[in-house]
């Protein structure tokens, strides 16, 4: 075997393991700047993921996609992220519900489960278990994340890490959907963020501050 | 290029819309744009019924879609129409200037008739997401705490519900590419549609897929409890576009439930996926229609009706059958023209009472008797009266429940429209009788805004009494579709 070979093997076999390692990070994470920046680590690994399986199935349309969530995910968002950090002279923390021991706790159960999940079907479709089990908890952890931090920028990059967790649930299990719904599904999540921006923007502009957990005007 | 135009005039009005600064001609411009969907969607339903569906690569139109377009020929025109009277009553700023609102509303239309005509599953999500994003800004349009607050909640939940319906749309792929097929055409409707009588799907993937895709796209339609974002959204945006929100989106939301609920029926029984939609109808009406009762705001209330209603088709579509099919795409068409012609209402109770706290609000019959003639043909059709054509459509529904001793779905159903009856006459009777307050001002609305609602109530009278040829065509062949 040529040594690009058992590499792109390794990426593709190990990046389930780095990428639950993000997950911890992010859990424990108390500054927006240490966020954005784990999130773009993580996209990083699922950019040689993607680029792994590409070099395998010598496919030149994950070539494309790897290229476009290099660009997107690794460079554009979080460049976007630290822009309206800067611009919205927010305080910097994130405003956690949780202490990070408890969110660690709480992500490590996200784990348990997930491998638990996804353990009668990885074996149904014959996909590794550890890949299938990073991307749904990857999607957990979005998910709680969203819902414990107050933040309006954290509750975005929930998003973003929910997001890149399906994305990866279609990578390993068809290598992906065709080229043209993929670049439409970013283009979307892209807008989605645009918008979320411009409403941060608003809500910071009309509540004088950016803590969308004491948003409880409207109720019943 | 029959299927193009529909997609293609909203796009064009949204961006020409953008440049017409004068008030006055953005008005003249978006009822051309109007006028000139109207037409393209005419053209395109002509164009089905004489040669049968049309299918493109990406886009795709049948029965179904014709019917859901029709809907949104309907609703568009009422609503734009009524909006170049509205909008004369909205101060002007920044963003809230005549223009910006049809350029959004425009793309709004563009993405719903993109729901409606895309031809692959993925497509069909993008352009559901899409309408998320475009009417996202419309939300928040008045730019008030209430309106920002509601803009990013309905941002945020219907983008992480949609994202749901994602998973669901790769475990719906998954399944089709382990069942043989190949990796451009598992996404493809009409190839789906040919593979899922013949190949083996496995139906623990198709199952998984379907749940994923109607909590997702359940988040749209508004089930409980997924709804949390619709009362707000409702409430807070301009009220043009409150009708547009209940009367199409909701709707499309329901078609994109259907094109996966005719696959997976067919894939693994309709057992399945029916018992899950009466579920969540059932759930929806209970939860909405006590939620009815305890409103203070009116146009919150119609929003829980929408939910309400939203659960009625569910149960409709999830019973099956002839009536239960045709009962539950008649009723869509039916809720639509009622809620809008209820949103239009509240619209001007707005204005000259200045508030939508309906315990605040008194004499209305007096001091406006057009508003309140309005609300209450409104009222009366949306809770199911007679002569109004939403009993037709609610009677075939409970018919088909009864028809198939469904005793327990039936008699919730009952027990929940009467409910909803009381609470609407409640705060009807309240606000219509009684003696004005002092002081308010004459109220002044333009002939177009009083045309518009007589017009829907018209129509709520006219297809309670007969359903026009024409219509019940469309009708048949949109329920040939489904079945």
């Amino acid at each position: 075997m040529e040594f690009a070979d058992v590499a792109a093997v390794k990426v593709v076999s190990t990046s389930a393991v780095f990428l639950m390692m993000t997950i911890v990070l992010l859990a424990v994470s108390r500054r927006i700047s240490t966020s954005i920046l784990v999130f773009g680590l993580q996209s990083a690994i699922i950019t040689a993921q993607v680029a792994g399986t590409a070099y395998l199935e010598r496919s030149a349309e994950a070539w494309v996609v790897a290229g476009l969530i290099f660009v997107v995910k690794v460079l554009g968002i979080p460049y976007a992220f630290f822009w309206l950090v800067a611009k919205l002279k927010s305080r910097r923390d994130v405003q956690a519900a949780t202490t990070p021991a408890q969110s660690v706790f709480i992500v490590v159960v996200m784990i348990f489960v997930s491998y638990a999940a996804v353990r009668s079907y990885a074996f149904g479709i014959r996909v590794p278990e550890d890949a299938l089990a990073a991307s749904v908890a990857l999607i957990l952890t979005g998910a709680f994340l969203m819902v414990s931090r107050g933040k309006a920028l954290m509750q975005m990059l929930g998003l973003l890490v929910l997001e890149n967790g399906i994305f990866l649930a279609a990578l390993t299990t068809t290598f992906g959907m065709p080229l043209i719904i993929e670049m439409g599904i970013l283009f979307d999540v892209l807008i989605g963020l645009l918008l979320m921006g411009i409403f941060a923007f608003r809500i910071r502009d009309t509540f004088e501050h950016l803590d969308v957990s004491r948003l409880r005007r409207l109720r019943g | 290029m029959v299927l193009l135009w529909p997609l293609v005039v909203p796009l064009l009005g949204s961006v020409v819309m953008l440049g017409c600064r004068d008030p006055r001609l953005a008005k003249r411009v978006a009822l051309a744009f109007c006028a000139a969907e109207a037409a393209a969607i005419g053209i395109l339903v002509w164009r089905v019924h004489e040669s049968g569906a049309l299918e493109g690569q990406y886009l795709r139109a049948d029965g179904l879609t014709c019917f859901f377009l029709v809907n949104i020929a309907f609703i568009m025109v009422l609503a734009l129409v009524y909006a170049t009277g509205y909008l004369q009553h909205m101060g002007a700023g920044r963003f809230t200037s005549p223009r910006w609102f049809y350029a959004l509303v425009n793309l709004f239309l563009f993405t719903m008739v993109g729901v409606c005509l895309s031809a692959n599953l993925g497509v069909l999500w993008i352009m559901m997401e899409a309408t998320t994003l475009a009417s996202a800004l419309l939300v928040g349009f008045y730019n008030t705490e209430g309106a920002v607050e509601a803009g990013w909640k309905y941002l945020v939940v219907c983008t992480v519900g949609i994202a749901f319906a994602l998973f669901g749309t790769i475990v719906f792929y998954l399944a089709a590419v382990k069942a043989g097929m190949s990796h451009t055409s598992a996404l493809d409707w009409l190839a789906l549609f040919a593979a899922v009588s013949q190949k083996q799907f496995d139906p623990n993937l198709v199952r998984l897929a379907f749940v994923f895709v109607l909590v997702g796209y359940g988040t749209k339609i508004g089930f409980v409890p997924m709804h949390s974002w619709l009362p707000d959204a409702h409430a807070e945006a301009p009220t043009p576009v409150s009708a547009m929100l209940s009367a199409i989106l909701l709707n499309c939301a329901m078609y994109a439930l259907l094109r996966y609920d005719i696959l997976v029926s067919r894939a693994i029984g309709a057992e399945f996926p029916g018992t899950l939609l009466v579920f969540f109808g059932l759930v929806s009406i209970v939860v909405a229609g006590l939620l009815i009762l305890v409103q203070r705001d009116l146009k919150r209330m119609l929003a829980y009706s929408s939910v309400e209603h939203m659960g009625i088709i569910a149960i409709g579509m999830g019973l099956g059958g002839a009536l239960g099919f045709l009962g539950a795409l008649l009723h869509t068409f039916n809720h639509s023209i009622a809620k809008s012609l209820l949103f239009f209402g509240a619209g001007n109770v707005r204005h000259n009472f200045g508030t939508l706290r309906m315990d605040r609000i008194t004499g209305m019959g007096r001091s406006a008797p057009l508003t309140a003639a309005a609300l209450a043909v409104g009222a009366l059709a949306i809770v199911g009266m007679p002569p109004f054509s939403l009993f037709v459509s609610e009677f075939a529904i409970l018919s088909e429940a009864f028809s198939h001793s469904r005793y327990m779905v039936g008699g919730v159903f009952l027990l929940v429209l009467s409910i909803v009856f009381g609470g609407f006459a409640y705060h009807l009777f309240r606000m219509t009788c009684g003696e004005p307050h002092k002081g308010l001002p004459k109220p002044q609305f333009t002939r177009t805004e009083y045309a518009v609602m007589f017009i829907a109530g018209f129509l709520l009278l006219f297809f309670g009494i007969r359903i026009p040829e024409a219509f019940s065509l469309l009708l048949r062949e949109a329920v040939a579709v489904l079945q």
